[in-house]
């Protein structure tokens, strides 16, 4: 390998000697539509090694050799257009913008600029226009819809919020399944660690992949396979994306100063449909004939298991000072929904860019606010970023270029999932009647804790909510924090030197470095009910600890790459270029989790400090981690006739993780494409097809582990009951004891392997384009944790283990069926995704891995089952697939053990969407789906354990289970006809399984109209440019008939594997607002 | 012409020194994987603790509730829910997941630890493992039954430990014991001082709980082999050995994290009262007129009298208010007014009382010391039980008057006496072992089976059923067995 790289050197440096006579040729390159000048264009001498760019002015001047048979130009964002040589010495060309096209060129690994034509992978591009339709806060939530084979997860669509993005399917059994994320060539971090003890109850703070400002982006090329990604190693053997922010313009007239706002209000998109039968209590005796109860009114229900409701005017609550409130017994309609406010954001950006002949800047300032959908000002989230780039070239033939990117991040979060600060779990736990959309006064004694008695004196110690199983939930909003404060720069410096035109030798430096830290603060407390008639006992004390947490989190990451790029054309039709590299990067990363003591709490109520703690404080993390890699990389480009191309990438990486006997791998890949209508040029077909490319690629990628994964460890000593613990240091006496995890000190790397073909096609003046692709993926050796038996001292061993298998297609879909000259323009785009994932094998014995979710309802990679699949009891079933009941009960019966229930990941996905254009006025609108899988929706169990949901109304005592048989003493189906149950005793005490549901969607995911001032209008002004319009996101769903709970993309595990989990999520939101965007 | 050589010696001297230099220094960048935040070894002293706080975990809160349950001293309440199924006897593998974790990776991984340690002078810490390491077998396998013993905690040999039968277990206890008796008569050893948390590094303790282990264990066999139980008693008592007078429990403080287990975990459950006053313990307690009930359990005003619920009744009473919980003495009392006495309760291992019922046991079936010292003991262990919860002052009386408190003089009579006698001393403490000479004698004879029962009439639980963890991934996995199946020795 060594030798043939080294001769290929001696070849490309032989044959470039050839010098002869030159003529010059001059010339300006202008936009096809709007006739402006392009600057930047390079143009490439046909046939010899030269070449030159266009200046500001769009003008260019280049030598060209005898042997020079014509000229190329190709800029990014443009149509690549060749121009034969004549005796002609001015050559004006018109580009055509390639928006569409599949001509352009596109930003690869390492910031690579490639044609599209050479490539043997599939890599969709989206633009800055594109990203910015909808206005959604989030690059990650931007993609959504745009590319094929891209699985986006968007959560609450919140700002800060979490989302996720997988390629092709999650080919990790427990690593990370999401894209490598890459600014201008070097990898950030996208970090997701929800607050909170667990998904159970947790905070999102959002995934650190959603800190970059989509203002300030120029462009998303999707690099999907492990093909695509080899030159960034393990790491991207997820596939990446590869974000090139704004630049300069190099040789502009004038500084660009562009001001663009929007503001946007946000509300909740789906709540769960509520009965509006019964009301507050749960029933008392069921009459003889078993079809008719009395009810229990108890007013410190959460249960909205009583009576029907009759519209009487009924007394509630608690009797403080010898009152209490009344109201009617009948339906708060909307006493949810009313609870939300609307939330508002802004986003501001300011950019400034320019350049001058030889150098160029873009400096952007962003500004995000947010106050989100919960009352009051408690969920906000502040975003400040500031972004520079610059590039200067200098006269001896180097270049150097900046690029750096600075975040303050400071939030306030809501806690979901069952934690006591949780206000949605209090919110949907309000019986029917109580009109808890109107307890917002604090101060008012029925509402409040910590209640102002007749007599006038405050009594810290009573309170008067009507609950004692619930909390106010504005009293939580109030007294409840999660605060997130992170500052962060990213950024990347390079330095190159080009000392002939065919070599480039490039160094960069690549930093990401962050401190993210959160106070999570909770009250003490202890209230006694203050009613006077005794339906409140001492039980209902409500009683807290309070606690103080903080977490700090601390990445740093620095990445080097030195690349040396040779070029040669070795004749009229071959070329080829070769480049070698050396990749060094180092991850640091330091989590401190400290609270105050456990089981002591707080000593001084809302003294939130941790030295305020009642007992030793508690450390719950204390975590130092440190990996080095060390890469030497090589990519090989050959072309024939600009119509066949071949690329060949091998890579070596050592890695600190890996015991020193294998922590060194190798892992090649190569990709052919073939351009065969240039073939049909002149030909029938060729009229039709403008551009016809087929491609294939196989690549491997191996991947290293965590740090620290070899040697087993004694930590601190903790005994673990089941809600408490034995903490050591015990007085004085300190203790140690054996980790949970046995070390593996003989781990191999993993290996990934994929296979792709596809085609890419233009057709009708490319007025309609194709682009179809077939992929395998198979990851083996996992580096795994798995569970074993506990009797052998431990509970997890690291080893090598499972497989895992993605396939599928992908098509996108372009079209243009409109375009006048009048400037009628519409297009059409789509995608379609399908994939199939299988965990083809774990180790001998172990059935499945857990992902997440809890001990009822587990995500798991199960043994052949598709990767994230739910795993619970559930109603039993016969094979006719009807629910068995007991025949006495004519209660449903669970099954014996655990199911499995399905997989989050969904059959397909798709996308439509269209673009608009009428002279100045143009309108964008796109629809996306997800088909196929299930999520877990806690919404559905706590509506129905409190009989507030849909399906807890109707008749209610003495019904038939639909579909129901009971089975006979020979285990046969009997048609259940006469076995009647009482839905507050099937539904208060649901099997998990039950809370299974439909994940399928479809959704308005984006909408827009927005009107461009023309040149012609704005010439008195002094604006450049101006635009103005409405948009919208994430604005409507349709869901399947059995979803009556939540948006199935809302998540609990934020960002990570553990994905479909509503437990009590934060719901999700639609925003909508206006837009201005200009410039001077 | 050597000049036109292009690489002189010396050069690549240079060469072969930046080639190793370069690589040596890769390597070293490379070697960044030592874990900075855990040790990888640990001394024996820093170990004990933990084997010392895992099993106090164990019979102060996991064999605790399920214990007082089952032996009926406590019920689940009407106003909370954590233990209906403890109730219903519809227990599943993964309930018992926590404890066997507890046993297997808290408790005996570390001892074992500590036996294997090679650390000089340690024989005294090695002692005191085998010693815990020999009760926690017995705990796991008169809970469990058939357990992983020879090929447990040596993960890198066996990933999936065979589980050996009860007899071989009770053997292996037997052997440890004395391994650890052995190791405790080193002369000059070092004495683990305080981080010996239950008898701080007193060794003539730590022997006199290892022969009353041993008494235990022999006695246990009482019914499947007399013969190896009387052989086993006769040897303790013809070496001399001295048996417990006080105590071997773990103390407690009121600092988060050191409170007593149990207390901790209702702490957990937000200060949740999930257990009550049992009508079955109560009644009994009352035909004897016995002042231990208030002691035992708290009264709730404005009641002058321990409010309970016939056994498993939650569903019959709900609704039901101020019932009485377990005291503050024994840990049981969730509330913020018993917090200071909760928090402290001692988990005892094996109690001052219960080694003189067992002597009682031993002489009174003959098996050693001699037949006069039979009163005395039987009279020594209620008075300690009663001392216990200070109420040293009020035994006599007892023992005067309370039905109960008599040796008929038949040998089953003394041995109904004997044991229902413990289990009056243990409520609260000690339910587990409660349960566990209940199965073994079938004394006390007045247990119900609970109200919520499910297993079918007649039927109460007879042992734990292995965790879930071992039934899906232990390769070696025997089957599960149901709860009311006894275990070997319970004939």
């Amino acid at each position: 390998m060594k030798k043939r790289i080294l001769s290929l050197f001696l070849t490309l440096s032989i044959t470039c000697a050839a010098v002869a006579q030159v003529r010059t040729i001059t010339g300006t390159v202008t936009d096809a539509q709007d006739g402006l000048p392009i600057p930047g264009v390079t143009v490439r001498v046909k046939g010899v090694q030269a070449g030159t760019q266009t200046g500001g002015d769009g003008r260019y001047s280049v030598n060209v050799p005898a042997a020079g048979t014509g000229l190329d130009f190709s800029s990014i964002g443009y149509i690549t257009q060749s121009v034969p040589l004549g005796s002609a010495t001015v050559i004006n060309i018109r580009l055509v913008s390639s928006a569409r096209s599949l001509g352009e060129v596109v930003v690869t690994a390492n910031a690579i600029r490639r044609e599209r034509r050479s490539l043997g992978y599939s890599a969709p591009t989206v633009n800055t226009e594109e990203l910015s339709q909808g206005q959604q806060p989030s690059v990650i939530s931007a993609l959504t819809g745009r590319v094929a084979g891209v699985n986006i997860t968007n959560t609450s669509n919140t700002p800060g919020a979490s989302s996720r993005v997988v390629l092709r399917g999650g080919s990790s059994i427990s690593g990370n399944n999401q894209a490598l994320i890459v600014v201008d060539g070097v990898p950030i971090d996208n970090s997701s660690v929800i607050g909170g003890p667990s998904s159970l109850a947790s905070v999102d703070f959002g995934n650190r992949g959603n800190d970059i400002n989509p203002d300030d982006i120029a462009s998303v090329t999707v690099l999907k396979g492990p093909a695509a990604a080899a030159l960034y190693g393990s790491r991207a053997s997820n596939g990446a994306l590869i974000i090139t922010t704004k630049s300069g313009t190099k040789g502009a007239k004038k500084t660009e100063i562009t001001f663009n706002s929007s503001n946007s209000f946000s509300s909740i998109l789906k709540l769960p449909e509520l009965q509006n039968e019964y009301g507050q209590g749960y029933y008392g005796e069921i009459a003889p004939d078993g079809l008719s109860a009395t009810y229990i009114s108890d007013p410190r229900e959460n249960f909205s298991w009583g009576a029907p409701f009759n519209g009487e005017m009924q007394e509630y609550g608690q009797q403080i000072d010898g009152v209490r409130q009344s109201k009617p017994y009948s339906a708060a309609k909307d006493n949810i929904r009313n609870f939300f406010d609307t939330g508002f954001s802004t986003d501001n950006n300011l950019s400034f860019s320019g350049g001058s002949e030889k150098t160029s800047f873009y400096l952007g300032l962003n500004a995000v606010n947010s106050n989100g959908i919960n009352p009051g000002n408690k969920d906000v989230y502040n975003r400040y970023s500031v972004r520079f780039n610059g590039n200067t070239e200098f006269n001896n033939k180097f270049y150097a270029g900046i690029s750096f990117n600075y975040f303050k991040i400071n939030s306030n979060q809501i806690a979901g999932g069952q934690s006591g600060g949780s206000v949605y779990n209090n919110v949907l736990q309000t019986p029917r009647d109580i009109p808890i959309d109107q307890m917002k006064d604090l101060n008012n004694k029925y509402n409040g804790y910590g209640i102002v008695t007749a007599d006038g004196v405050r009594r810290d110690d009573l309170y008067g909510f009507y609950g004692a199983y619930t909390m106010n939930p504005y009293w939580i909003l109030e007294n409840y924090n999660n605060f997130n404060d992170v500052n962060r720069v990213t950024g990347n410096f390079n330095v190159g030197y080009k000392p002939t035109g065919w070599l480039d030798i490039k160094e960069r430096l690549g930093v990401d470095s962050y401190t993210d830290r959160r106070r999570l603060e909770s009250p003490k407390y202890e209230f006694f009910p203050a009613d006077e008639l005794g339906n409140y006992t001492e039980d209902d004390t409500r009683t807290n600890n309070g606690s103080y947490e903080i977490d700090q989190l601390n990445v740093n990451e620095i990445v080097h790459d030195l690349m040396i790029t040779a070029s040669h054309k070795f004749n009229e039709d071959f070329d080829g270029s070769l480049m070698v590299g050396n990749n060094i990067r180092q991850r640091y990363t330091n989590t401190l989790a400290t609270s105050t003591n456990a089981s002591g709490g707080l000593v001084v109520p809302n003294y939130y400090n941790l030295a305020n703690s009642n007992g030793p404080v508690a450390v719950i993390t204390d975590n130092i981690s440190r990996r080095r890699l060390v890469g030497l990389y090589a990519d090989l480009n050959l072309s024939y006739k600009n119509m066949l191309f071949f690329e060949a990438t091998a890579r070596n990486d050592w890695s600190s993780t890996l015991p020193v006997q294998n922590n060194s791998f190798f892992y090649p890949s190569v990709s052919a494409s073939f351009l065969f209508s240039e073939m049909l040029k002149n030909t029938g077909i060729g009229n039709i097809l403008d551009y016809g490319k087929i491609r294939t690629s196989y690549a491997q990628v191996g991947s290293d582990t965590d740090p620290y994964q070899l040697q087993t460890t004694f930590t601190r000593g903790e005994i673990l009951g089941g809600f408490g613990s034995t903490t050591f240091p015990f007085g004085n006496v300190a203790a140690l004891m054996s980790s949970s995890t046995i070390g593996n000190p003989n781990l191999k790397p993993e290996k990934t392997n994929s296979f792709e073909v596809g085609t890419e096609l233009g057709l009708f003046k490319n007025r309609l384009s194709v682009d179809f692709s077939y992929y395998r993926n198979s990851s083996r050796n996992q580096i795994l944790s798995i569970p074993i038996p506990t009797s052998t001292g431990y509970s997890f061993s690291v080893v090598n283990a499972g497989k895992v298998q993605n396939n599928g297609v992908e098509i996108s879909l372009r079209g243009t069926p409109i375009r006048t000259s009048t400037g009628l323009s519409l297009e059409l785009f789509g995608t379609y995704t399908r994939n199939n994932s299988k965990v083809v094998e774990l180790l001998p014995g172990i059935d499945q891995v857990g992902l997440g979710g809890f001990s009822g309802m587990s995500i798991v990679a199960a043994k052949g089952k598709p990767y994230g699949e739910f795993y619970g009891v559930t109603n039993a079933k016969d094979a006719q697939g009807r629910t068995i009941v007991d025949q006495e009960t004519g209660l449903p019966v669970p099954t014996e053990s655990a199911q499995y229930l399905g997989s989050y990941n969904p059959r397909y996905i798709a996308s439509l969407g269209a673009n608009f254009k009428y002279k100045n006025l143009s309108m964008n609108v796109l629809f996306d789906t997800k088909q196929g899988g299930v999520f877990y929706s806690r919404t559905r169990d706590i509506t129905g354990f409190n009989g507030t949901s849909a399906e807890t109304g109707g008749e209610r005592i003495g019904v038939i289970f639909p579909n129901s048989v009971y089975l006979d003493e020979a285990g046969n189906s009997v048609v259940n006809t006469t076995a009647r149950y009482n839905k507050q005793d099937y539904y208060s005490d649901l099997p998990p399984g039950a809370g299974i549901v439909d994940a399928s969607f479809v959704k308005l995911r984006s909408l827009g109209i927005s009107y461009t001032f023309s040149k012609a209008q704005l010439q008195k002004s002094p604006f450049g440019e101006l635009t103005v319009g409405i948009f919208g996101n994430n604005l409507f769903i349709w869901t399947p008939k059995e979803n009556k709970y939540a948006d199935p993309e809302v998540n609990s595990a934020g960002a990570g594997n553990a994905q479909g989990f509503d437990f009590t999520a934060q719901p999700s939101v639609r925003n909508y607002g206006l837009n201005l965007r200009v410039s001077f | 012409m050597k000049t036109n050589y292009i690489y002189t010696a010396k050069k690549l001297v240079v060469l072969l020194a930046i080639g190793t230099f370069g690589l040596a220094g890769c390597k070293k960048f490379l070697d960044v994987n030592e874990n900075p935040n855990n040790p990888v070894t640990a001394s024996p002293t820093l170990l004990l603790p933990t084997v010392e706080a895992a099993v106090s975990q164990l019979v102060g809160n996991f064999y605790q509730i399920y214990g007082n349950i089952w032996a009926e001293y406590w019920t689940q309440g009407t106003s909370s829910s954590q233990y209906r199924s403890l109730e219903q006897y519809n227990v599943t593998n993964t309930n018992f997941d926590r404890a066997w974790n507890v046993t297997y990776r808290n408790a005996l991984q570390n001892a074992q630890t500590i036996i294997n340690s090679s650390t000089p002078n340690n024989e005294l810490v090695r002692g005191i493992a085998y010693i815990l390491k020999a009760y926690t077998f017995q705990l796991t396998t008169d809970a469990y039954g058939d357990i992983p013993l020879s090929e447990a905690l040596n993960a890198n040999q066996f990933g999936s430990p065979h589980y050996e039968t009860q007899a071989v277990v009770y053997d292996s206890i037997f052997h440890y014991i004395d391994l650890g008796i052995a190791s405790l008569n080193t002369p000059n050893a070092t004495s683990p001082g305080a981080q010996d948390m239950i008898f701080n590094g007193d060794i003539p303790s730590w022997t006199a709980f290892a022969n009353t282990l041993k008494l235990r264990a022999y006695i246990r066999l009482s019914q499947v082999d007399p013969a190896k139980a009387q052989a086993g008693v006769a040897a303790l008592y013809s070496s001399g050995a001295s048996f417990l007078t006080q105590d071997a429990s773990m103390t407690f403080t009121t600092t988060g994290g050191n409170e007593n287990p149990l207390y901790n975990e209702m702490l957990g459950l937000g200060r949740t009262q999930n257990v009550i006053a049992s009508g079955t313990a109560v009644n009994a307690f009352k035909a004897n007129s016995d002042p231990r009930l208030f002691k035992y359990y708290d009264l709730v005003a404005p009641q002058d009298t321990i409010s309970y619920i016939p056994q498993g009744s939650y569903r019959a009473n709900s609704g039901k208010k101020n019932l009485s919980p377990p005291s503050g003495l024994v840990g049981g009392n969730a509330s913020s007014g018993a917090a200071a006495l909760s928090a402290v309760a001692p988990v005892k291992l094996i109690s001052a009382a219960e080694s003189y019922f067992l002597q009682a046991e031993a002489v009174a079936r003959g098996w050693g010391g001699n037949a006069a010292q039979l009163p005395d003991l039987f009279q020594t262990g209620i008075t300690t039980s009663f001392a216990a919860v200070g109420l040293a002052n009020a035994a006599p009386a007892y023992i005067a008057a309370a039905p109960d408190a008599k040796l008929p003089g038949s040998l089953q009579g003394n041995i109904r006496a004997i044991i229902t006698q413990k289990y009056y001393a243990m409520c609260g403490f000690q339910g587990f072992e409660a349960w566990s000479e209940w199965r073994r004698t079938g004394y006390p004879d007045f247990w119900v089976p609970s109200q919520a029962s499910i297993i079918g009439a007649g039927r109460l639980p007879l042992r734990f059923m292995y965790p879930n963890t071992e039934v899906t991934t232990n390769l070696n996995y025997p089957g599960t067995v149901q709860i009311y199946e006894p275990v070997w020795w319970d004939k």
